[in-house]
C-alpha cells in the first residue's frame, strides 16, 4: 500500500515536470495551430545550456534559470522569425499548415545531430548541490529536485495563465489564437505575436530543462522520449490549454508510476496510449480544450 | 533540357558513378576491411568507441609494415553507419561486398543488425568477424563465414550465476530472493530467459521479473517496485541511459540489496561511471575485459588509447581492437586476400599473444560454428578511488586484483 | 489530370519508353547493391503512394502508417512459419487484416481535425509497436517479442516468395507500384476522389452539401491500409528478418509521410518523385559522410527537408512538372529525337 502511495506522489512530481515540457508545445499550438516536432530538441538545447552553466560556474543549478530561460526565449524567437516564418507566410490561408510540421521535423533532425557532432554521444550528469538529495516522509523517499521542479512548474503555470489572461501582450496572443484575421484587423502584428509565442514556448522548455538537469542526464537525443509524452499530454489536456497541459502531465505521471506497480513497466507504456486514444474518442477536445480545434 | 539535367541527372549520375567507379579493382597493396557499426542513433556511443579501437589497431599494423606475406600490404578500413537498423545494415553489407569489394567484414554490435547482416556475408561467402554481439543464435545457424570473438549471452548469464554461487561460498552469505530488471529489447530479454533457467536450477526465488522500455523517461516506478520486492540480489541488463537512471534512483531511494550484478553494455559504458559516480559503488559487472587485467602490454596500449580518445578501453573496444589483429594474423597465414582462403585460415587459426593477447584469455580459437571457444568473462566490482570510480577485477578468483577483497554483501545505506 | 493521357502524344510515348526502360533495367544492371537500392527506392515509392490515399486525398496527416507495414509483414510471416502457407496468400490475409484495423482506427479518428488526427495516428502506431514488443506468442503464432522473426531460408521459389537474385524482387515491387499508381489515377477520377477533394480542406462545407466525407475518408483509409500491408509482406520476404523497432517504429512512419510531402502529396507522381530523390540522398549522405562525422548526414537530410519546404511547399513535383512541360514537351513536340538516358531519369 505504502508503495502505491509513494508511486502516486512520485507520479505527481514527475508528471508535473512532464506538464512543464508540454506547456510550451500547447502554447505554440494554441497560437499557431502548428505541432512543433522540434520541441524535444529545444528541450535538449536547454538542457545542454543548463548543464554547461552548472559545470562552468558550479553555482546552484536553479540560478541557471536566469540565463537559460531568456536564452531559449530568443532561440525560439529567432528560430520562428528566420526559419519558420517564411514557410508559414506561404501557407497563411491554410487552416493547419502541414508544411510547417515538416519543417519543425527538419529542425529536430538538424539540432539533435548537431548536438551529436559538437558534444559527442556521451551521457552527462551534472553533479549539483541538490543532486541526490531526498525528502524522507514515513519510509517514503522523494527526490528533492523533483519536489522543487513540481513547485517551479506550478509557479510557471500560474504565471503564464495570469500573463495570458491579464497582460496586454497576453491578450494579444489570445486574440491571435482565437481569430488570426480579426486580430490583425485590430492592429495586432501577427508575425511578432508568433515570434513571441514561439519564444515563450521555447522558454518553457528552458525552464523544464533547468528543472531536469539536477536529476537527469543530458544526451543529444534526450528530448525524444519527452517529445512523445508531450504529444500525449497536450491532447489529454486539450490542445492550447495551459492548465490542461499541467494536469495532463500529472495524469500521465500517475498512470506511469502507479500503473507500473500492478504490471510490468513495458505494459504501462501501452496503457498510456490506450488512455490517450480513449480520451480522443470520448472527448477529443481533451480536458480543457476548445471545441473548435478538434 | 539543360535545367532538367541540372535537377535530376546529378542524383542519378552520382548514384551511378558512385557504384561503378567505386568498383575500381582493389590493388594488391591494400586489404579492405568493411566495418558496419552504429555511428549515429541510440547506440552511437558504443559504435564510435569501436571505430576508435579499430583505427588505432589499423594505424599500428600499417606503420609496422602491413601484411608481410602479402608484400607489406596495407589494411584499409571502410566504415558504414548501421544506425542500429537491420535494413540499413543489410543494405550496407551488400554495398560493402559488391561495390567496395571488401575482403572481410566486421560488426555490428547490435545483435538485431548482426543477425541479418551476417546472413548476407554468408550468401556471398565473405568472412564476417563479429567482435561483440551476444545473441546466441548468431553462430548457431550452421554458417561457415561468421566468426564471433565475444562470448554468447548464454555464457554471460551462466557466469553471473556461477559468480554469485562462488561469492556466497567465499563469504558465507545467504541469498534466497533474486530480482531481474532488464531492458525489453532483444538483448535484455535474451538474458532474462537464461536467468530464469539458472535461477530455477540454483533454487533461488524470483521475486521480481521486470522488463522496462529502454527509452523510458522515468524509471522511478521500477525502482519503487524493486524496493518493495526486497530481493537479496538484483540482476540487471541496461543500456547506458537507463543504467544511469536506475543506478542513481536506486541509490537515492535507498534500495538495500546484498549485491547488484549487471551485464556489461550500459554499465560498462565509460559515460555510465562518470554519470553515476559514487552511486555505482559496489556494483558487480560482468565484462569481457578490464583495464586492471594482468596482461602483457595492456597498460601501455590502454594509455595510448586514453591519450588519443580521452577514455579507457572497455570490453567492446578491446574486442574490436583484437579483431583487427585476428584479421592481420589470418591474412599473414593465408598469404592471400581470397575470401575462401581467408575463411579456411580463420576456421583453423589460433591467434595467441601479441596485441590480440590483450584479451582476458590467451588465444582466440574459433570452433566449427565460428564461436571463439576461449572467450571467457570476468566480473569486476566498482569502487570509489578518490574522485574517480575504479573497476576492480574480482572473479574468477585466479585473476582477482592482488590485495583486493570484494565487498559482499554491500553495506546498507 | 484526367487529360493527362490525351493531352500530348509525347507524354504517352515517353511513358511507354520509361516503362520499357524500367522493365529492361535488371538486364543492364547486374550489381546486387544497385538493384537493392532500386528496390528500396521503389518500395518506398510504393509505401508513400499507398499513404497518399489517406494523406494525400483525405486532407489529413497520418503519422503511424508503419503499423500497417508491420501488420502485413507479421501476418504473412507467422502464417508461413506456423502453417507453411505461401506468403502470397498471407499477403492478402495481412492486407485484409490491416484494412479492418484501419477502419476500426479510422472510424473515430478520421472525424478529428489535422493535428488531432496526426497525434492519434502516432499513438496508434507506437501502441501497436509496444504491443508487438511485449507479446511473445499469440495462440499458435510465435511473434517473439523484441527479437523479431527470421524467415526460414528455402530454395529459389515463387510460391515461397524467395529468390536468389534481386531481379524477381525488383519486378514484383515494380508491378505493385504500377498497380497502385493506376489505382491512384482511377481514384482521383472517381466519385470518391471528387468527394474527398471537396471535403479535404473544409469537411463541414462538404457535409453541408450532403457529401458524407467521413465515409469516403474511411474507404480511402481501408484501401490505403490494405495496400500498405501488401508492401509489408514484400519487405519481410526481401529482408527475411524483421523485428518490431525495424518495421513498426515512428521512424518508418515519419519517413513515409515526409517523402510524400516533399515529393508532393495528393498527386500521382509526387510520392514517386519524393522517393526517387530522397532515398538516394539519404543513402548517399550516409555512405559518403556517415563515417566522417557521426550525425552530419542527418543534419544535411534535415536541411534539405527545410529548404525544399521553404521554396516548394507544395512539393518538388511542382518545379519538376514545370521543367518537364517547358523542356521536354515543347522540345519533343517538334522534332522526334528521343534521348533515352534522359527519359529514364525523368520521373521513374
Amino acid at each position: 500500500m505504502i508503495g502505491i502511495i509513494e508511486a502516486l506522489i512520485n507520479g505527481i512530481l514527475m508528471g508535473s515536470i512532464y506538464g512543464l515540457t508540454a506547456v510550451g508545445l500547447t502554447l505554440i499550438f494554441g497560437v499557431m495551430k502548428v505541432i512543433n516536432f522540434a520541441h524535444g530538441s529545444i528541450l535538449m538545447v536547454g538542457m545542454f545550456a543548463a548543464y554547461w552553466f552548472v559545470i562552468l560556474t558550479g553555482w546552484n543549478p536553479y540560478l541557471a534559470i536566469l540565463i537559460v530561460v531568456p536564452l531559449l526565449f530568443y532561440f525560439g524567437y529567432f528560430m520562428q522569425s528566420w526559419v519558420i516564418k517564411p514557410i508559414f507566410e506561404a501557407e497563411k490561408d491554410v487552416r493547419e499548415p502541414i508544411t510547417v510540421i515538416i519543417v519543425t521535423t527538419g529542425i529536430w533532425y538538424v539540432l539533435d545531430n548537431l548536438a551529436l557532432m559538437i558534444f559527442g554521444a556521451e551521457f552527462r550528469v551534472a553533479k549539483t548541490t541538490v543532486t541526490g538529495k531526498i525528502v524522507e516522509f514515513m519510509d517514503m523517499y522523494f527526490l528533492l529536485p523533483k519536489v522543487i521542479g513540481a513547485g517551479i512548474t506550478i509557479a510557471c503555470g500560474i504565471y503564464l495563465y495570469w500573463f495570458l489572461k491579464h497582460s496586454k501582450m497576453g491578450k494579444a496572443i489570445r486574440a491571435t489564437s482565437l481569430d488570426r484575421e480579426a486580430a490583425s484587423l485590430m492592429g495586432i502584428k501577427q508575425s511578432k505575436i508568433y515570434n513571441i509565442a514561439f519564444g515563450l514556448g521555447s522558454a518553457c522548455c528552458g525552464m523544464a530543462a533547468c528543472v531536469l538537469v539536477p536529476f537527469y542526464y543530458v544526451y543529444p537525443t534526450v528530448g525524444v522520449p519527452f517529445d512523445i509524452k508531450a504529444f500525449i499530454i497536450v491532447v489529454l489536456g486539450g490542445l492550447g490549454s495551459i492548465p490542461g497541459a499541467i494536469l495532463g502531465g500529472v495524469i500521465i505521471g500517475i498512470i506511469e508510476n502507479v500503473g507500473a506497480q500492478f504490471m510490468a513497466a513495458t505494459w504501462t507504456e501501452l496503457l498510456l496510449y490506450a488512455v490517450f486514444l480513449f480520451v480522443l474518442l470520448v472527448k477529443p477536445s481533451g480536458l480543457f480544450g476548445l471545441k473548435q480545434d478538434f | 533540357m539543360k535545367l532538367l539535367k541540372k535537377l535530376v541527372i546529378p542524383v542519378v549520375v552520382l548514384a551511378m558513378t558512385v557504384t561503378t567507379f567505386g568498383v575500381s579493382q582493389a590493388s594488391t597493396t591494400t586489404v579492405k576491411i568493411g566495418n558496419i557499426i552504429p555511428l549515429s542513433g541510440p547506440s552511437a556511443s558504443v559504435g564510435i568507441q569501436g571505430k576508435q579501437a579499430r583505427e588505432m589497431a589499423l594505424e599500428e599494423i600499417n606503420s609496422s609494415g602491413g601484411i608481410k606475406s602479402l608484400g607489406g600490404a596495407k589494411l584499409e578500413l571502410l566504415f558504414a553507419d548501421s544506425k542500429s537498423d537491420p535494413t540499413t545494415g543489410v543494405t550496407e553489407a551488400e554495398r560493402m561486398i559488391n561495390t567496395e569489394k571488401v575482403h572481410i567484414l566486421t560488426g555490428c554490435w547490435n545483435s538485431a543488425v548482426t543477425y541479418p547482416t551476417t546472413q548476407v556475408a554468408e550468401r556471398y561467402g565473405i568472412p564476417f568477424i563479429v567482435p561483440v554481439s551476444v545473441r546466441d543464435t548468431i553462430t548457431e545457424r550452421g554458417f561457415k563465414n561468421v566468426f564471433r570473438i565475444a562470448a554468447k549471452d548464454g555464457w554471460w548469464a551462466k557466469d553471473q550465476f556461477k559468480f554469485l554461487k562462488d561469492m556466497q561460498d567465499e563469504f558465507g552469505v545467504d541469498v534466497k530472493k533474486v530480482a531481474f530488471v532488464y531492458e525489453n529489447g532483444d538483448w535484455g530479454v535474451g538474458f532474462a530467459e537464461k536467468w530464469k533457467v539458472f535461477a530455477k536450477e540454483a533454487g533461488y526465488e524470483v521475486v521480481l521479473d521486470e522488463p522496462y522500455p529502454s527509452t523510458a523517461s522515468d524509471l522511478t516506478p521500477v525502482v519503487i517496485k524493486l524496493k518493495r520486492a526486497k530481493p537479496d540480489v538484483v540482476f540487471m541488463t541496461s543500456n547506458a541511459a537507463d543504467a544511469i537512471l536506475l543506478t542513481n534512483t536506486m541509490a537515492e531511494m535507498k534500495v538495500n540489496v546484498k549485491a547488484i550484478i549487471s551485464s556489461g553494455g550500459g554499465h560498462a559504458d565509460p559515460s555510465f561511471l562518470a554519470a553515476a559516480g559514487k552511486n555505482a559503488e559496489y556494483l558487480f559487472d560482468i565484462v569481457e575485459w578490464e583495464t586492471d587485467l594482468n596482461r602483457p602490454g595492456l597498460q601501455e596500449t590502454n594509455e595510448k588509447y586514453k591519450k588519443l580518445y580521452g577514455h579507457n578501453m572497455n570490453g567492446e573496444s578491446v574486442d574490436a581492437y583484437a579483431a583487427m589483429y585476428v584479421i592481420k594474423e589470418a591474412l599473414e597465414q593465408a598469404g592471400s586476400t581470397d575470401p575462401a582462403a581467408l575463411r579456411k585460415t580463420l576456421s583453423e587459426i589460433q591467434v595467441c599473444g601479441g596485441k590480440a593477447g590483450l584479451l582476458a584469455y590467451d588465444c582466440v580459437d574459433f570452433d566449427e560454428t565460428g564461436q571463439n571457444k576461449n572467450a571467457s568473462l570476468v566480473i569486476v566490482q566498482t569502487r570509489t578511488n578518490g574522485a574517480e570510480m575504479d573497476r576492480i577485477t574480482v572473479w574468477p578468483k585466479n585473476v582477482r586484483r592482488a590485495g583486493y577483497t570484494p565487498v559482499f554483501p554491500q553495506p546498507t545505506k | 489530370m484526367k487529360n493527362y493521357l490525351n493531352q500530348n502524344p509525347v507524354v504517352l510515348k515517353l511513358t511507354i519508353l520509361l516503362l520499357a526502360a524500367l522493365f529492361l533495367l535488371p538486364l543492364v544492371v547486374t550489381s546486387p547493391t544497385l538493384m537493392q537500392i532500386f528496390i528500396l527506392v521503389i518500395l518506398y515509392a510504393y509505401f508513400t503512394s499507398t499513404w497518399n490515399f489517406v494523406g494525400g486525398f483525405a486532407g489529413v496527416l497520418p503519422l503511424g502508417h508503419s503499423a500497417f507495414v508491420g501488420i502485413g509483414a507479421y501476418t504473412s510471416t507467422v502464417l508461413l512459419q506456423t502453417y507453411g502457407l505461401s506468403p502470397w496468400f498471407g499477403m492478402i490475409v495481412g492486407g485484409l487484416l490491416a484494412a479492418i484495423v484501419g477502419v476500426i482506427i479510422g472510424l473515430p479518428t478520421l472525424k478529428l481535425r489535422g493535428a488531432y488526427f496526426a497525434l492519434a495516428t502516432i499513438a496508434v502506431g507506437e501502441g501497436i509497436r509496444v504491443l508487438f514488443e511485449n507479446v511473445k506468442q499469440v495462440g499458435p503464432f510465435k511473434i517473439n517479442g523484441p527479437s523479431g522473426i527470421s524467415i526460414t531460408l528455402t530454395e529459389n521459389s515463387f510460391t515461397a516468395f524467395q529468390f536468389d537474385t534481386k531481379a524477381p524482387y525488383y519486378y514484383i515491387i515494380l508491378i505493385m507500384l504500377l498497380v497502385v499508381l493506376l489505382l491512384t489515377y482511377y481514384m482521383m477520377n472517381s466519385k470518391i476522389g471528387y468527394y474527398l477533394a471537396a471535403g479535404g480542406e473544409e469537411p463541414e462545407a462538404a457535409e453541408a452539401l450532403g457529401i458524407k466525407v467521413s465515409r469516403y475518408k474511411v474507404i480511402a483509409m481501408a484501401i490505403s491500409c490494405f495496400l500498405t500491408a501488401l508492401g509489408g509482406t514484400f519487405y519481410a520476404q526481401l529482408m527475411l528478418y524483421f523485428y518490431p523497432k525495424s518495421i513498426l517504429g515512428l521512424d518508418l512512419s515519419y519517413e513515409i509521410a515526409f517523402i510524400a510531402l516533399i515529393g508532393g502529396r495528393g498527386t500521382i507522381l509526387g510520392p514517386v518523385l519524393g522517393a526517387l530523390l530522397l532515398r538516394p540522398v539519404s543513402e548517399l549522405t550516409r555512405i559518403y559522410i556517415g563515417d566522417m562525422l557521426p550525425g552530419l548526414h542527418l543534419v544535411i537530410f534535415g536541411l534539405i527537408l527545410i529548404i525544399v519546404m521553404r521554396y516548394y511547399p507544395k512539393g518538388l513535383v511542382v518545379p519538376v512538372k514545370a521543367l518537364f512541360n517547358r523542356h521536354i514537351i515543347d522540345r519533343f513536340s517538334k522534332p522526334k529525337r528521343i534521348d533515352e538516358s534522359t527519359t529514364t531519369e525523368k520521373a521513374d
